[in-house]
Protein backbone atom coordinates (compact mmCIF):
# COMPACT_ATOMS: atom_id res chain seq x y z
CA UNK A 1 0.00 0.00 0.00
CA UNK A 2 1.54 3.38 -1.15
CA UNK A 3 2.09 5.20 1.69
CA UNK A 4 0.73 9.10 2.28
CA UNK A 5 3.21 10.00 4.74
CA UNK A 6 6.21 8.74 6.69
CA UNK A 7 4.23 8.36 9.77
CA UNK A 8 1.27 6.36 8.76
CA UNK A 9 0.00 4.13 5.87
CA UNK A 10 -3.21 4.20 3.55
CA UNK A 11 -4.37 1.67 6.21
CA UNK A 12 -4.15 3.95 9.11
CA UNK A 13 -5.94 6.43 7.87
CA UNK A 14 -9.11 4.16 6.49
CA UNK A 15 -9.11 2.57 10.44
CA UNK A 16 -9.07 5.75 11.38
CA UNK A 17 -11.80 7.10 9.54
CA UNK A 18 -13.95 3.95 10.03
CA UNK A 19 -12.71 4.35 14.00
CA UNK A 20 -11.61 1.02 14.33
CA UNK A 21 -8.29 2.61 15.80
CA UNK A 22 -7.81 2.71 19.78
CA UNK A 23 -8.25 5.86 21.32
CA UNK A 24 -5.13 6.69 22.05
CA UNK A 25 -3.81 5.86 18.15
CA UNK A 26 -7.18 7.52 16.90
CA UNK A 27 -5.87 11.25 18.93
CA UNK A 28 -2.25 10.66 17.74
CA UNK A 29 -4.04 10.56 13.84
CA UNK A 30 -6.20 13.47 14.49
CA UNK A 31 -3.19 15.25 15.84
CA UNK A 32 -1.21 14.42 12.79
CA UNK A 33 -4.20 15.23 10.00
CA UNK A 34 -3.52 18.81 11.67
CA UNK A 35 -0.15 19.45 10.64
CA UNK A 36 0.07 16.88 7.61
CA UNK A 37 -1.58 17.95 4.14
CA UNK A 38 -1.31 14.14 2.29
CA UNK A 39 -2.53 12.66 5.30
CA UNK A 40 -5.46 15.09 5.67
CA UNK A 41 -6.50 15.05 1.91
CA UNK A 42 -6.17 11.20 1.91
CA UNK A 43 -8.87 11.63 4.55
CA UNK A 44 -10.89 13.82 2.58
CA UNK A 45 -10.90 11.59 -0.27
CA UNK A 46 -11.61 8.00 1.77
CA UNK A 47 -14.40 10.35 3.78
CA UNK A 48 -15.91 11.29 0.27
CA UNK A 49 -15.88 7.64 -1.03
CA UNK A 50 -17.45 6.58 2.04
CA UNK A 51 -20.42 9.32 1.70
CA UNK A 52 -21.11 7.66 -1.56
CA UNK A 53 -21.16 4.79 -0.97
CA UNK A 54 -23.64 5.77 2.54
CA UNK A 55 -25.89 7.53 0.47
CA UNK A 56 -26.41 4.76 -1.99
CA UNK A 57 -26.98 1.96 0.02
CA UNK A 58 -29.08 4.29 2.16
CA UNK A 59 -31.15 4.61 -0.95
CA UNK A 60 -31.33 1.38 -1.88
CA UNK A 61 -32.48 0.80 2.08
CA UNK A 62 -35.26 3.41 1.31
CA UNK A 63 -36.53 2.01 -1.39
CA UNK A 64 -37.81 -1.11 0.73
CA UNK A 65 -40.65 -0.68 2.31
CA UNK A 66 -39.96 -1.29 6.16
CA UNK A 67 -43.70 -2.34 6.65
CA UNK A 68 -43.91 -4.87 3.92
CA UNK A 69 -40.60 -6.47 4.85
CA UNK A 70 -41.87 -6.75 8.30
CA UNK A 71 -44.87 -8.15 7.22
CA UNK A 72 -42.95 -10.62 4.81
CA UNK A 73 -40.85 -11.86 7.74
CA UNK A 74 -43.78 -12.38 9.58
CA UNK A 75 -45.57 -14.15 7.38
CA UNK A 76 -42.48 -16.44 6.20
CA UNK A 77 -41.92 -16.90 10.25
CA UNK A 78 -45.54 -18.25 10.64
CA UNK A 79 -45.71 -20.52 7.46
CA UNK A 80 -42.39 -21.74 8.40
CA UNK A 81 -43.86 -22.01 12.33
CA UNK A 82 -47.04 -23.44 11.29
CA UNK A 83 -45.34 -26.31 8.60
CA UNK A 84 -43.25 -27.34 11.27
CA UNK A 85 -46.05 -27.68 14.52
CA UNK A 86 -47.57 -30.06 11.41
CA UNK A 87 -44.77 -31.92 10.95
CA UNK A 88 -44.47 -32.27 14.75
CA UNK A 89 -47.90 -32.87 15.20
CA UNK A 90 -47.85 -35.86 12.28
CA UNK A 91 -43.85 -37.19 13.38
CA UNK A 92 -44.96 -36.68 17.89
CA UNK A 93 -48.59 -38.31 17.94
CA UNK A 94 -48.88 -41.66 18.61
CA UNK A 95 -52.25 -41.59 18.44
CA UNK A 96 -52.37 -39.37 14.93
CA UNK A 97 -50.06 -42.44 13.77
CA UNK A 98 -52.31 -45.29 14.66
CA UNK A 99 -55.07 -43.44 13.47
CA UNK A 100 -53.49 -43.09 9.94
CA UNK A 101 -52.54 -46.88 10.36
CA UNK A 102 -56.71 -47.51 11.51
CA UNK A 103 -57.60 -45.47 8.00
CA UNK A 104 -55.05 -47.47 5.63
CA UNK A 105 -56.27 -51.09 6.98
CA UNK A 106 -59.57 -49.88 6.80
CA UNK A 107 -59.14 -48.13 3.28
CA UNK A 108 -57.57 -51.35 2.37
CA UNK A 109 -60.18 -53.57 3.24
CA UNK A 110 -62.89 -51.86 1.57
CA UNK A 111 -62.65 -54.03 -1.47
CA UNK A 112 -63.45 -57.50 1.08
CA UNK A 113 -66.04 -55.26 2.72
CA UNK A 114 -68.51 -57.75 0.87
CA UNK A 115 -66.54 -61.00 1.86
CA UNK A 116 -65.93 -59.93 5.43
CA UNK A 117 -68.91 -58.40 6.96
CA UNK A 118 -71.39 -59.22 4.04
CA UNK A 119 -73.14 -56.66 1.08
CA UNK A 120 -76.03 -54.24 3.68
CA UNK A 121 -79.44 -53.38 3.02
CA UNK A 122 -82.01 -56.00 2.61
CA UNK A 123 -81.51 -59.47 2.71
CA UNK A 124 -82.90 -59.30 -1.02
CA UNK A 125 -83.82 -56.76 -3.38
CA UNK A 126 -86.65 -57.27 -5.44
CA UNK A 127 -85.63 -55.98 -8.94
CA UNK A 128 -88.89 -57.66 -10.92
CA UNK A 129 -92.89 -59.23 -9.26
CA UNK A 130 -95.52 -60.52 -11.86
CA UNK A 131 -98.57 -61.87 -10.70
CA UNK A 132 -101.80 -62.53 -11.75
CA UNK A 133 -103.33 -61.13 -8.02
CA UNK A 134 -103.96 -57.79 -7.65
CA UNK A 135 -102.10 -57.45 -4.34
CA UNK A 136 -98.63 -57.47 -3.84
CA UNK A 137 -96.62 -56.41 -0.54
CA UNK A 138 -93.07 -56.13 -0.10
CA UNK A 139 -91.66 -56.33 3.59
CA UNK A 140 -88.83 -55.99 5.00
CA UNK A 141 -87.99 -57.11 8.96
CA UNK A 142 -86.83 -54.23 11.14
CA UNK A 143 -84.53 -56.72 12.97
CA UNK A 144 -82.74 -58.74 10.44
CA UNK A 145 -84.30 -56.77 7.36
CA UNK A 146 -85.43 -59.74 6.07
CA UNK A 147 -87.35 -59.56 2.97
CA UNK A 148 -90.69 -60.93 2.81
CA UNK A 149 -92.64 -60.82 -0.66
CA UNK A 150 -96.64 -61.63 0.08
CA UNK A 151 -99.12 -62.19 -2.63
CA UNK A 152 -102.87 -62.54 -1.89
CA UNK A 153 -103.91 -65.12 -3.41
CA UNK A 154 -107.82 -64.59 -3.78
CA UNK B 1 -40.10 -40.82 11.19
CA UNK B 2 -38.39 -43.30 9.51
CA UNK B 3 -39.73 -46.61 10.51
CA UNK B 4 -43.49 -44.28 10.83
CA UNK B 5 -42.90 -43.73 6.72
CA UNK B 6 -41.92 -47.67 6.80
CA UNK B 7 -44.79 -48.98 8.68
CA UNK B 8 -47.04 -46.83 6.12
CA UNK B 9 -45.60 -48.21 3.15
CA UNK B 10 -45.63 -51.96 3.92
CA UNK B 11 -49.56 -51.62 5.11
CA UNK B 12 -49.68 -50.24 1.36
CA UNK B 13 -47.84 -52.19 -0.43
CA UNK B 14 -49.57 -55.32 1.17
CA UNK B 15 -53.23 -53.34 0.78
CA UNK B 16 -52.07 -53.22 -3.20
CA UNK B 17 -51.21 -56.93 -3.36
CA UNK B 18 -54.27 -58.33 -1.49
CA UNK B 19 -56.42 -55.96 -3.94
CA UNK B 20 -54.84 -56.76 -7.34
CA UNK B 21 -54.58 -60.54 -6.81
CA UNK B 22 -58.15 -61.13 -5.06
CA UNK B 23 -59.52 -63.96 -7.34
CA UNK B 24 -62.32 -62.71 -9.88
CA UNK B 25 -65.05 -64.15 -8.18
CA UNK B 26 -65.89 -67.27 -10.77
CA UNK B 27 -67.54 -69.61 -8.22
CA UNK B 28 -70.74 -71.70 -10.33
CA UNK B 29 -72.33 -74.04 -7.76
CA UNK B 30 -75.16 -72.51 -5.80
CA UNK B 31 -76.63 -74.16 -3.38
CA UNK B 32 -80.28 -73.73 -2.57
CA UNK B 33 -82.63 -74.46 0.20
CA UNK B 34 -86.05 -73.92 0.09
CA UNK B 35 -88.12 -74.20 3.28
CA UNK B 36 -91.79 -74.99 2.58
CA UNK B 37 -93.73 -73.70 5.33
CA UNK B 38 -97.56 -73.88 6.38
CA UNK B 39 -98.64 -70.88 8.72
CA UNK B 40 -102.06 -70.83 10.11
CA UNK B 41 -104.08 -69.68 13.11
CA UNK B 42 -104.25 -72.49 14.96
CA UNK B 43 -102.65 -74.09 18.36
CA UNK B 44 -99.35 -72.67 18.96
CA UNK B 45 -96.36 -74.34 17.44
CA UNK B 46 -92.98 -73.60 16.32
CA UNK B 47 -91.24 -76.21 13.95
CA UNK B 48 -87.23 -76.79 15.15
CA UNK B 49 -85.91 -76.32 11.77
CA UNK B 50 -87.39 -72.66 11.79
CA UNK B 51 -85.76 -71.47 14.40
CA UNK B 52 -83.48 -69.59 12.32
CA UNK B 53 -86.26 -67.42 10.86
CA UNK B 54 -89.20 -67.64 13.27
CA UNK B 55 -88.36 -64.36 14.84
CA UNK B 56 -88.66 -62.49 11.48
CA UNK B 57 -91.65 -64.23 10.10
CA UNK B 58 -93.51 -63.59 14.10
CA UNK B 59 -92.51 -59.83 13.98
CA UNK B 60 -94.52 -59.32 10.03
CA UNK B 61 -97.31 -62.17 10.69
CA UNK B 62 -100.26 -62.78 12.95
CA UNK B 63 -100.15 -66.82 12.88
CA UNK B 64 -99.44 -69.22 15.58
CA UNK B 65 -98.53 -72.04 13.86
CA UNK B 66 -95.53 -72.71 11.76
CA UNK B 67 -95.17 -76.09 10.29
CA UNK B 68 -91.94 -77.14 7.78
CA UNK B 69 -93.66 -79.42 4.98
CA UNK B 70 -90.81 -79.48 3.04
CA UNK B 71 -86.52 -78.65 3.19
CA UNK B 72 -85.40 -79.55 0.09
CA UNK B 73 -82.06 -78.44 -0.85
CA UNK B 74 -80.69 -78.12 -4.11
CA UNK B 75 -77.34 -77.73 -5.62
CA UNK B 76 -77.49 -75.63 -8.92
CA UNK B 77 -75.53 -74.20 -11.45
CA UNK B 78 -76.06 -70.75 -12.57
CA UNK B 79 -79.09 -70.85 -15.31
CA UNK B 80 -79.63 -74.11 -13.67
CA UNK B 81 -83.90 -74.59 -12.60
CA UNK B 82 -84.26 -76.46 -9.98
CA UNK B 83 -87.75 -77.07 -9.17
CA UNK B 84 -89.64 -78.06 -5.93
CA UNK B 85 -92.79 -79.06 -5.62
CA UNK B 86 -95.57 -77.69 -3.34
CA UNK B 87 -98.58 -78.82 -1.97
CA UNK B 88 -102.10 -77.61 -4.32
CA UNK B 89 -100.71 -78.82 -7.29
CA UNK B 90 -97.94 -76.04 -7.43
CA UNK B 91 -94.39 -75.82 -8.12
CA UNK B 92 -91.79 -73.30 -7.08
CA UNK B 93 -89.19 -72.83 -9.76
CA UNK B 94 -85.65 -71.50 -9.06
CA UNK B 95 -83.03 -70.12 -11.30
CA UNK B 96 -79.81 -68.76 -9.91
CA UNK B 97 -78.85 -66.28 -12.66
CA UNK B 98 -75.91 -64.85 -12.11
CA UNK B 99 -74.40 -62.72 -9.56
CA UNK B 100 -74.02 -59.13 -8.89
CA UNK B 101 -71.87 -58.12 -6.79
CA UNK B 102 -72.26 -60.19 -3.51
CA UNK B 103 -75.56 -61.15 -4.40
CA UNK B 104 -77.13 -63.91 -6.21
CA UNK B 105 -79.62 -63.17 -9.03
CA UNK B 106 -82.76 -65.45 -8.94
CA UNK B 107 -85.70 -65.75 -10.90
CA UNK B 108 -88.04 -67.13 -8.73
CA UNK B 109 -91.46 -68.47 -10.57
CA UNK B 110 -94.90 -70.21 -8.79
CA UNK B 111 -96.96 -72.60 -10.28
CA UNK B 112 -100.18 -73.83 -9.96
CA UNK B 113 -101.49 -76.57 -12.47
CA UNK B 114 -98.59 -75.79 -14.99
CA UNK B 115 -99.72 -72.11 -15.15
CA UNK B 116 -97.55 -69.41 -13.58
CA UNK B 117 -99.01 -67.26 -10.96
CA UNK B 118 -96.27 -65.43 -10.10
CA UNK B 119 -92.67 -64.59 -10.53
CA UNK B 120 -89.94 -62.75 -9.15
CA UNK B 121 -86.37 -61.35 -9.31
CA UNK B 122 -84.27 -60.77 -6.86
CA UNK B 123 -80.62 -60.22 -5.70
CA UNK B 124 -80.38 -61.89 -2.74
CA UNK B 125 -77.02 -61.39 -0.43
CA UNK B 126 -75.22 -64.28 -0.21
CA UNK B 127 -76.16 -66.90 2.69
CA UNK B 128 -79.16 -65.12 2.83
CA UNK B 129 -83.09 -65.88 2.26
CA UNK B 130 -86.14 -64.40 1.19
CA UNK B 131 -89.32 -65.69 1.89
CA UNK B 132 -92.15 -65.49 -0.53
CA UNK B 133 -95.94 -66.35 1.38
CA UNK B 134 -99.67 -65.84 -0.33
CA UNK B 135 -100.53 -69.31 -1.38
CA UNK B 136 -103.60 -70.46 0.46
CA UNK B 137 -103.49 -73.96 1.86
CA UNK B 138 -105.98 -75.84 4.47
CA UNK B 139 -106.82 -72.76 6.92
CA UNK B 140 -103.75 -71.16 6.68
CA UNK B 141 -100.85 -70.32 3.62
CA UNK B 142 -97.81 -71.47 2.07
CA UNK B 143 -94.82 -69.07 3.02
CA UNK B 144 -91.37 -70.26 1.11
CA UNK B 145 -88.32 -69.52 2.68
CA UNK B 146 -85.33 -69.52 0.00
CA UNK B 147 -81.89 -68.76 0.62
CA UNK B 148 -78.86 -68.99 -1.40
CA UNK B 149 -75.31 -69.40 -0.90
CA UNK B 150 -72.20 -69.29 -3.47
CA UNK B 151 -70.12 -72.73 -2.57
Amino acid sequence: MKKPCDKYIAEDISRFIDNELPRDQYHAVAQHLIHCPVCSRLVERYRSISSVINDHADQAVLRIDPVKLKQKIVQQNSKETFSRNIFRFFTKNIYLKLASIAAIVIFSLLPFQGALFGPTGPSAIVKYVDTDFASVMIIETQKEQHTIIWFSET
Amino acid sequence: MGGFIKTILILSGISCFYFFTQPAVAKSQVLTDVKVIHASTGTRYVDQGLKGIISELESVFKYTSYRLLKDQKLNLNFNQKGRVNLPGKRALVVIPTDMKGKRIRYQINIQKNNHSIFQTRVLLKNNSSITIGGPQFKDGVLLLNISGSVQ
